[in-house]
């Protein structure tokens, strides 16, 4: 039981990672990336092409450095778009990526894959406790990850990244450059999501393409709305929630004897479909909405009622 | 917002991650009875390849009845499956696997429709040191240091490609295209067919590649059968080739189709999901289950199937089933490591031919030499567990139904 957990809690990590960087770019900064799975696949094929090569740490820090670099161009060519065109381009980018995955076969292996990929540290830590240090290692990345992007969500650049995604006609009124925030939002989430794709390598020691298809987006996205835009901690918790259904669904068919296999399989994902409109209905705002600073906050002496 | 409404924000924060995990935390009860052996099964039920995953659980869950039913293996102990939807992914296979092997504490992961799966749960069920049984084709699974472990109830990518220029060739189809899927599976028949082709007095005029999960098709068969070749060797899985069949009759093509199993049969899926005037004359090669023998004739009728039905993929599952059962029996043992050993020894010649698990398995404990036969093949197996003698059934489809033409060696 406790390697099939450990097993759960990277693929939670690997969600929440994704689920982190979206926030960013879609919570914080209102872009919106449904080409999230580009980016992670970025990600995972860097670490997996790079990683005998320069070692685990240098190859997740590749696999950041390029889902950033990925971000910031396609950040450009989005120079003119906002909201609705935006998310049609970066549709168009995720099915771009996993094509070029798909027939790029001198460089990724196409439709086989890249199998055998080494894990980190594992010359030094022996086969038997792998299951363990894995788990810890993903989870110190996630909270690695939250600490950092917490930082940023509360500095400066945070709140001019929400002023921008509230109203950039205001923001640029105030002389702050919209662009150049949206890139760095960009960027930011981006290598966020490479870094989630380095994992998920790692974890699977085996990638192909058909791994990378867009339900990873979907689940990235309800983990945001189910935690509450732009809020890290609601997003951890909507993650975990996600994947643990996902997950806990599993065992209604070796205990229940109503539904059979094939009924089940159909129905697991349907329910945590349900789950999810439901929980829009009742609590619209997510389970934790973002943080809202009030001028009782900073004056607690103030006039204001909330 | 306040303090106070922090307060319970926290609290609902606790409880919110509480609720999240009590789901993983509560380890559910399971009927597991006194010697059950647990054995383990990943097949796709949603996804791409959702529609081959019911039939082989159909076939698995009866094989499983008849070998309790008649005083299951070991000396009365029952086999208990736990079958796993794989949803066509590579990473779902994984969790699966990993909950079977951890949770279930199965012998062995069967099952694995599509190559990728199989790769990716490979190294989990070898580190477990227990056995990996798969129907799926790509040649890597077999590849590389298995401990002796993997055993393929499949025939291998690279024995397709051959046999589609053997089915080419006999139909006197001497300028041919290619119209495949970029898939594990598909990549390694390509350069076998191409060969065997050559070989045979024949050329490739153009090979076109597609992506799954394509909305449409059109620009590709019209690349595909433009060129007006004798024939179109179409290396598909189901819902693909659904949509190319349908595209090349709308286009008035006359390039005869020959197709992979996989699509145009699909355990029957194929005839049913188009009408009768775009299946006519297709004609479609794959693996062929031992269809004379009484086992597989009995197997059909189980199966609830018309006589003559080829199931290629649930014959694979009741065989996987089968082999591990009669090894245990013949090992004595519950051990993956131990009775892995005794595979080749019940399934390959030397001794006596039988086709009935029920008797094999009272003649594997009365310590006769066997020669299993399966429903899904002979079931003999060389050294990296690939299966040998793989013959495949070349048909056609005629008003609807699949005619069987010849078997290919």
């Amino acid at each position: 039981m406790m390697i099939y957990l450990s097993t759960v809690i990277v693929l939670v990590s690997v969600a929440a990672l994704v689920g982190l960087g979206l926030n960013f770019q879609w919570g914080v900064a209102g872009l919106v990336n449904f080409g999230v799975v580009g980016f992670v696949a970025l990600g995972a094929y860097t670490a997996a092409l790079s990683v005998s090569h320069v070692g685990w740490l240098s190859a997740m820090v590749l696999a950041a450095a390029v889902s950033a670099a990925a971000s910031t161009i396609l950040a450009f060519l989005s120079i003119r778009l906002a909201d609705d065109y935006l998310a049609i381009v970066t549709i168009g980018f995720g099915e771009v990526i996993n094509i070029l995955l798909l027939n790029e076969d001198w460089l990724t292996g196409g439709a086989l894959g890249i199998a055998n990929i080494p894990r980190p540290l594992s010359s030094i830590i022996p086969a038997a406790q792998y299951d363990t240090i894995l788990p810890l290692l993903a989870m110190l990345l996630v909270a690695l990850t939250f600490a950092a992007l917490e930082t940023l969500v509360q500095s400066p650049l945070g709140r001019a990244l929400r002023a921008v995604r509230d109203d950039p006609t205001v923001v640029s009124a105030l002389g702050k450059p919209v662009l150049v925030l949206r890139i760095k939002a960009f960027a930011v989430g981006g290598a966020v999501m490479g870094i989630a794709g380095s994992l998920h390598a790692f974890y699977l020691t085996y990638i192909d393409p058909g791994q990378f298809t867009s339900i990873i987006t979907a689940y990235a996205f309800m983990a945001v709305i189910l935690g509450g835009r732009g809020s890290n901690l609601g997003l951890l918790i909507g993650a975990c929630t996600i994947m643990s259904l996902i997950e806990a669904t599993r065992f209604l068919k070796d205990t229940l004897s109503i539904v059979d296999g094939v009924q089940l399989a159909a129905l697991r994902l349907g329910l945590v479909g349900l789950g999810i409109i439901l929980l829009l209905l009742l609590r619209p705002q997510g389970l934790l909405a973002e943080p809202h600073k009030r001028i009782r906050d900073f004056f607690p002496d103030s006039e204001e009622t909330h | 917002m306040t303090k106070s409404d922090w307060m319970l924000n926290r609290r609902q924060l606790v409880g919110m991650m509480g609720v999240s995990l009590a789901g993983l935390a509560v380890r559910p009860g399971f009927a597991l009875g006194a010697g059950e052996i647990p054995i383990g099964m990943v097949l796709p039920f949603t996804g791409a390849t959702g529609p081959y995953g019911p039939d082989m659980k159909k076939a698995a869950d009866l094989v499983v009845k008849t070998i309790n039913d008649a005083s299951g293996v070991l000396g009365g102990r029952k086999l208990q499956l736990y079958i796993e939807d794989s949803e066509t992914s590579a990473t779902t296979s994984v969790t699966a696997t990993r909950k079977l092997l951890d949770v279930n504490k199965v012998e062995v992961v069967g099952g694995f429709w599509g190559s990728p799966e199989a790769l990716a749960a490979k190294p989990l069920i070898l580190a477990a040191s227990k056995v990996q049984m798969v129907s799926a084709s790509a040649d890597g699974i077999t590849d590389g240091d298995n401990k002796g472990l993997v055993y393929r109830f499949q025939a291998k990518s690279s024995q397709w490609g051959p046999a589609g220029a053997k089915v080419m060739t006999s139909l006197n189809l001497k300028k041919v295209a290619i119209l495949a899927q970029q898939n594990p599976f598909v990549v390694a028949m390509i350069e076998p067919f191409k060969q065997e082709m050559t070989k045979r007095g024949g050329t490739v005029v153009e090979v076109v590649m597609y992506n799954p999960n394509q909305a449409s098709y059109r620009a590709e068969v019209e690349k595909a059968f433009g060129s007006e070749p004798d024939g179109v060797f179409c290396a598909s899985l189901l819902t693909d080739f659904v949509a190319i069949a349908k595209e090349a009759y709308r286009g008035g093509f006359r390039s005869k189709i020959v197709a992979l199993g996989t699509g145009a049969d699909a355990d029957g899926a194929f005839i049913k999901s188009v009408p009768n005037e775009v299946s006519e004359g297709i004609h479609h090669l794959q693996p062929g289950p031992p269809l004379e023998s009484a086992a597989y004739k009995k197997f059909v009728k189980e199966m609830g199937a018309p006589d003559g039905t080829v199931f290629l993929f649930a014959g694979n599952t009741h065989d996987q089933i089968c082999v591990t059962a009669l090894a245990m029996e013949h090992a004595k043992s519950t051990e993956a490591a131990v009775w892995v050993k005794s595979i080749r020894e019940v399934c390959n010649p030397p001794g006596e031919n039988v086709d009935d698990i029920v008797r094999a398995l009272e003649m594997v404990r009365a310590g006769k030499k066997i020669n299993f036969v399966g429903a899904g093949a002979t079931v003999d197996f060389n050294d990296r567990g690939d299966q040998l003698n793989r013959s495949f059934v070349h048909q056609v489809i005629r008003s609807g139904k699949n005619q069987i033409v010849e078997i290919v060696a």
